[in-house]
């Protein structure tokens, strides 16, 4: 299964978005990874590398980051792993490790799973 | 058109539609069920469709979007590979109670 690490300054962000996503898609593996190592907000790429290891299952592993230096950070760390089994989703949030989680939990592949994600964009709440 | 003796347009001939009154809002864990059921028959195409909107069941985002809430009338519209039994599925998680 597609493992999932969502990636915030926040670890409350991280922490809560990861509960409602694995609470939507049942036995989805989905990590979080917010906030430095001593508990600040800001990303701390330990924390995101011990993620990553923690939900990768042997199928890949999709990092959705929230904004700013999120992304750059799992953009580093991209360059630094083994980037055929890590995809970055360009996706809102909260919809997209929602949808992404879904789509892992039914055992998709990495590919769709990352466009699932992305798909989120355009799902309108309203 | 000719009539034909075999139905082989697989986009018509096996095109299944069911109609549910829901019992409880089709909201989050509901719409991830459907979801995950979804993506489990490839081969079928799945809709649901509540007033104007639809919604492929795949996208969960899409389903919760429907905005159905309880005592509203959902179509479960599939077609292709095992429409009938997959229709079936969709509309026993539909009507499923509120689990815990």
């Amino acid at each position: 299964m597609v493992g999932i690490v969502l990636i915030s300054h926040s670890s409350g962000l991280a922490e809560g978005a990861a509960e409602l996503a694995g609470q939507i898609a049942g036995g989805a593996r989905v990590v979080a990874a917010g906030g430095t190592d001593d508990g600040r907000l800001g990303t701390s790429t330990e924390r995101i590398t011990e993620a990553i290891a923690a939900a990768d299952a042997g199928d890949g592993v999709l990092l959705l980051p929230d904004l700013g230096s999120s992304v750059l950070s799992a953009l580093a760390l991209l360059e630094e792993l083994d980037a055929r089994r890590l995809r970055i989703a360009d996706a809102p949030f909260v919809e997209g490790a929602v949808a992404a989680a879904v789509a892992a939990s039914a055992g998709l592949d990495l590919d769709t799973v990352a466009r699932s994600a992305e798909e989120a964009r355009d799902a309108r709440k309203l | 058109m000719p009539a034909s003796s075999e139905p082989t347009d697989p986009g018509t001939a096996d095109a299944v539609i069911r109609i549910v009154v829901l019992p409880k809002h089709l909201h989050a864990r509901p719409a991830g069920k459907v979801a995950q059921a979804a993506a489990r028959h490839p081969a079928t195409t799945i809709e649901l469709h509540h007033g104007h909107r639809k919604a492929n069941a795949r996208s969960v985002l899409g389903v919760m979007g429907l905005g159905a809430v309880a005592g509203a009338e959902v179509r479960v519209l599939t077609t292709g590979g095992e429409a009938a039994a997959v229709a079936d599925e969709i509309v026993d998680i539909l009507c499923a109670p509120e689990a815990e």
